[in-house]
């Protein structure tokens, strides 16, 4: 008879991501004895550097950095593991009609380049990137927070909720209204009322479209917009930066960190089952069929795999199943990775140059990014995507063989319910998609593909586990937000099953590799005792 | 006589406002452009406060609640309809979808309760949440404890469904196609935006405030013929009555030159023409703050609605008709209007009253991409309208012996409305409540001092008959001695 071993751990993380490692490294500084059980065969989730094609390495999901909390980095000395980001200080569009928009690392040049297309808008950049940047102060620390429970009479949900508005309150009138303005509104309305020129509009726009299942004239989608502000706060970052050796190499890092104080991590361990006993989490069970004991888990998952498959639905109160069950998710972005032999070659700015180490965007007018949604709304992949594309290795030349390049592509909209499903033909025909919109503007792409790697939500769904492949375990609409995420009473990081923690993106505040949900996940289970 | 207030305007919120500044002894003038209004029904919920101030039952308020509430066209000439009695409509559902009738009177319930949180807001001046004031203070708490008392549940519907889509919000519960596109065109109603957008639930029930449970159109009524005959206020309308600007001097309103070169003096005045009319169109541009004349500007105020009156020979077959068979078909429209373009296959609620048939048309664009409105345009929407009804009530193709078609741009002319939007500012999140007109101006007040707002493009906004006109009034009073 197999004698179950008192259990050598204190917390058992499910899943290597990146809020998972996080989450353990916090625990394990804190002295507890933490396991962290990883599927693939490496972590990171879907923050992973794979060499996809021999000798070409490739950011193969999330592929750019900026949120990542500047406590989270200090507390776990990140850069002492290894982490190194260098800046993305560019973002070049080029125009139907052969011209181009740049923005460039320098404010007075990118303020000269877009008085060519606008004195106004030239001006009313300044004022607008004031405002933003006192809104990401006034936003920033709710990202921090943790949700107090509305519905709730403990002491400590009412004193949230007074801090809360006091917080609202101190902001004042002005931006206080902006707040409102930026949570409620669309990113093209809110930038009609700034600018007139309408590729910046599409260009500053299509930031707020990232990752959801909306368009740029659909409310909602403004409050994306200061994301990009937030990452300039903190002094540690430029506004988007790239991690040297690719995303992988963050994950590699808070992992060594989480090694450092303790934490184990074992990979190619895929757990099957949260035991719960008597509404209680008493470890896990893994596909193998080894359990291994712990006196509380948590999940790193989102929240469909965790409470609709790791634990069984009968055990949890039926509002709460209910409510994760209509939790959405709705993938609507796809990658694309190439190995080039040579630089692409853009029409609107000739040669290689300084353009090619920042981003090119693929949005050339409102209406173009407008009408790549509406082809996903209806359940098609965009005959003319959005793109945001990035050659790392003209940042970090390790991630190609000398002289050749690796091109990340990230796609929108590609719906993972596309009508008549995913195929690997419907794969191919969104690859050459996505090959042609580029083409349209650098001729000489598919002259110097060397290999390619077309990724559909289903395809990252299938790798990652990432549900219908929503790369912010769930969408980043309003009432999925703060106090509803995922689910509403239950947005503190605990769960009807006592022992059992959640600590992935699907809690507040929610995706970008921010890391902030481990960290507060990992709080939470030390106030609790775990 | 020297009025000792002037309201710009005789829709309904302007005479309520008239009759309530003179029911407090001012002398009240009425300035409206228009000639007397053609005798259609007003749509829109009279709240009680309005009716009881102004004691307007006793002089012949009727309010019309049409049942079926919607009758909407199903494929094979069949209609879904909706009716007053939650019952009844469940009965109705129960022969397209049974899942969806027994889910029905849940679905009022919970939807009814938000809406009666939506409607004790509307009865009062926005809450002011950046006060200091003690008194505004223990409103805002008495919010916070009315919302609490109604329990978990409704607590968590008030914060999850407000910011939903309509669409997302009735795909949770329903599945027939035509029952979700009848519910949800109540949430695009006026709206430039389809009812997958996110605050379109929260537009859905703001038209179903002041209805019974399961009813999610407003009511129709007399209001404005009522009020006309009202004693106590001075009217005066047609060309003479045009208002060309408004007067200020040392920094407050003095009064308003008539187009006619006439000067009228009056320390108060109350405009129920929309906010961008009002302040961008009547005054000297100099008399705003830049900050403050830009968020103006900003106000969305897109017209989408065209109205197409046909005169009928005959029965055309229905007393009420809408075509709006899916989510996506509404969603379609609207795509068609975001590109400035007429919907293909529009929304269409039609019905007749007195030989007449009224029909909203959604999605008309103000401003078209190709060029401006014209006769042939005109025409063909016209065209469009009539063919896509006769689809469902053949009889009506050959009823029709005239017809007048409207698009924003002509009701922009006619009445003044700014890009013809009917609501004077569309209620998307940003625009409702204490971002009503603009942020920061919800409490019917303006920068200069003597002038106030009292349309719909204020607090509550569009779709509601008197409730701005009225607490416009009040806070008039309140401020300015008699």
């Amino acid at each position: 008879m197999p004698s179950l071993s008192p259990s050598r751990y204190d917390a058992i993380v499910v899943g290597g991501g990146h809020n998972g490692l996080v989450n353990a490294a916090y625990l394990a500084r804190a002295g507890r004895r933490v396991l962290v059980l990883e599927r693939r065969p490496r972590v990171g989730g879907a923050a992973v550097t794979e060499e996809v094609f021999p000798g070409f390495k490739f950011s193969m999901f999330s592929y750019v950095v900026s949120l990542l909390r500047p406590e989270i980095i200090r507390d776990l000395d990140l850069p002492g593991h290894g982490l190194h980001i260098l800046p993305l200080e560019s973002t070049l569009t080029p125009m139907e009609n052969g011209d181009y928009l740049a923005a460039w690392a320098d404010h007075d040049e990118t303020r000269r380049e877009l008085y060519r297309h606008s004195p106004r808008d030239a001006d009313a950049y300044d004022e607008y990137g004031r405002l933003m940047h006192f809104m990401a102060h006034a936003v920033k620390p709710i990202l921090g927070m943790v949700p107090p429970d509305p519905t709730s009479l403990h002491p400590r949900d009412l004193l949230g909720l007074l801090r809360l508005g006091k917080h609202f309150r101190g902001l004042g009138a002005e931006k206080l209204h902006a707040l409102v303005k930026l949570m409620t509104m669309s990113s093209a309305d809110l930038l009609d009322e700034w600018f007139e020129t309408d590729v910046l509009k599409a260009t500053k726009s299509a930031s707020g479209i990232i990752g959801t299942f909306l368009g740029p004239r659909s409310p909602g989608t403004a409050y994306v917009l200061l994301h990009h502000y937030m990452g300039e706060l903190d002094g540690v970052f430029r506004a988007w930066g790239f991690a040297k050796g690719g995303t992988g190499s963050v994950s590699e890092a808070i992992a060594g960190a989480a090694r450092r104080f303790g934490a184990e991590i074992r990979t190619d361990a895929t757990v099957a089952r949260v035991l719960v006993t008597r509404g209680r989490a008493m470890g896990v069970v893994l596909e193998n069929g080894d359990e291994i004991r712990t006196k509380a888990v948590v999940s790193s998952l989102d929240p469909r795999r965790t409470f609709l498959q790791l634990l069984e639905s009968d055990g949890l109160p039926d509002d709460f199943v209910a409510a994760i069950r209509r939790f959405k998710f709705r993938g609507s972005s796809g990658k694309v990775n190439l190995a080039l032999g040579a630089l692409p070659d853009f029409t609107c700015m000739p040669g290689p140059g300084r353009h090619l180490r920042g981003a090119v965007s693929i949005s050339p007018s409102l209406e173009y990014v407008e009408r790549a949604y509406d082809d996903a709304k209806y359940g098609e992949f965009s005959r003319r995507p959005y793109l945001d594309i990035v050659i790392p290795s003209m940042i970090d030349p390790e991630m190609a063989p000398p002289g050749q390049h690796v091109m990340s592509i990230f796609v929108q909209y590609a719906p993972y319910h596309l009508n008549g499903g995913w195929t690997d033909a419907r794969r191919e025909a969104f690859g050459d998609a996505v090959i042609d919109a580029v083409e349209r503007f650098a001729p000489n792409l598919k002259s110097i593909i060397l290999h390619r790697q077309v990724l559909t939500p289903a395809d990252i769904e299938r790798v990652t586990g990432l549900t219908e492949g929503n790369i912010f375990q769930g969408e980043l609409a309003l009432h999925q937000l703060f106090f509803l995420r995922p689910a509403p009473s239950w947005a503190r990081y605990r769960t009807p099953v006592r022992g059992l923690y959640q600590c992935g993106a699907g809690t507040h505040p929610g995706g970008g590799i921010m890391g902030a949900s481990g960290r507060l996940a990992a709080l939470a289970m030390l106030e609790d005792g775990a | 006589m020297t009025p000792d207030a002037i309201v710009i305007g005789a829709g309904a919120n302007g005479l309520v406002a008239a009759h309530t500044l003179a029911r407090a002894g001012r002398r009240v003038l009425v300035l409206e452009q228009r000639g007397e209004s053609d005798g259609a029904l007003d749509a829109g919920w009279v709240p009680p406060a309005v009716i009881r101030d102004l004691a307007l039952d006793r002089h012949g308020l009727q309010v019309v609640r049409p049942d079926p509430w919607i009758s909407v066209a199903l494929p094979g000439g069949d209609r879904l309809e909706l009716w007053q009695d939650v019952t009844r409509t469940a009965e109705a559902i129960r022969r397209v979808s049974p899942a969806d009738a027994t889910k029905w009177p849940a679905f009022c319930r919970r939807m009814h309760r938000l809406a009666g949180f939506l409607e004790a807001l509307y009865a009062v001046p926005a809450p002011d949440v950046e006060t200091r004031d003690l008194r505004e203070l223990l409103g805002l708490a008495g919010l916070g404890l009315k919302a609490r008392r109604l329990g978990k549940e409704a607590i968590v519907d008030l914060l999850r469904v407000l910011p939903m889509s309509a669409g997302e919000l009735l795909d949770d519960w329903f599945e027939h196609d035509a029952l979700k596109a009848a519910l949800g065109a109540a949430g695009v109603l006026h709206l430039r935006q389809g009812p997958r957008a996110a605050g379109t639930a929260f537009v859905m029930l703001h038209h179903h405030v002041g209805s019974l449970a399961g009813v999610f159109r407003p009511p129709l009524s007399n209001i404005v013929a009522v009020l006309a005959t009202l004693p106590g206020v001075e009217v005066r309308r047609g060309g003479g009555a045009q208002v060309a600007r408004i007067s200020v001097a040392n920094g407050r309103a003095t009064g308003v030159a008539l187009a006619s070169g006439e000067v009228i003096r009056a320390s108060v005045i109350a405009s129920s023409a929309d906010p961008r009319a009002t302040l961008l169109g009547l005054l000297e541009p100099g008399w705003l703050d830049p900050e403050f004349a830009r968020a103006v500007h900003s106000i969305k105020c897109r017209g989408v609605v065209g109205r197409v009156l046909l005169t009928v020979a005959r029965d055309p077959g229905f007393r009420s008709l809408a075509v709006a068979p899916s989510l996506e078909y509404l969603e379609r429209a609207y795509d068609d209007a975001k590109y400035g373009v007429v919907s293909r296959q529009p929304y269409l609620e039609a019905r007749t009253e007195n030989g007449r048939v009224l029909v909203h048309v959604q999605y008309v664009p103000y401003a078209l991409a190709d060029g401006g409105w014209d006769d042939a345009r005109r025409r063909a929407l016209g065209d469009l309208v009539v063919e896509r009804l006769a689809e469902h009530a053949p009889a009506l193709g050959q009823a029709v012996t005239g017809r007048e078609v409207l698009t924003p741009r002509d009701l922009a002319d006619r009445e003044g409305l700014t890009e013809g939007n009917a609501y004077h500012g569309e209620l998307t999140l940003d625009q409702v409540l204490f971002m009503r007109p603009v942020p920061g101006w919800s409490r019917y007040r303006t920068p200069v001092p003597g002038l106030y707002l009292c349309g719909s493009g204020a607090h509550p906004g569009g779709g509601i008959a008197g409730a701005a006109g009225r607490l416009a009034a009040r806070q008039i009073l309140k401020e300015v001695a008699g």
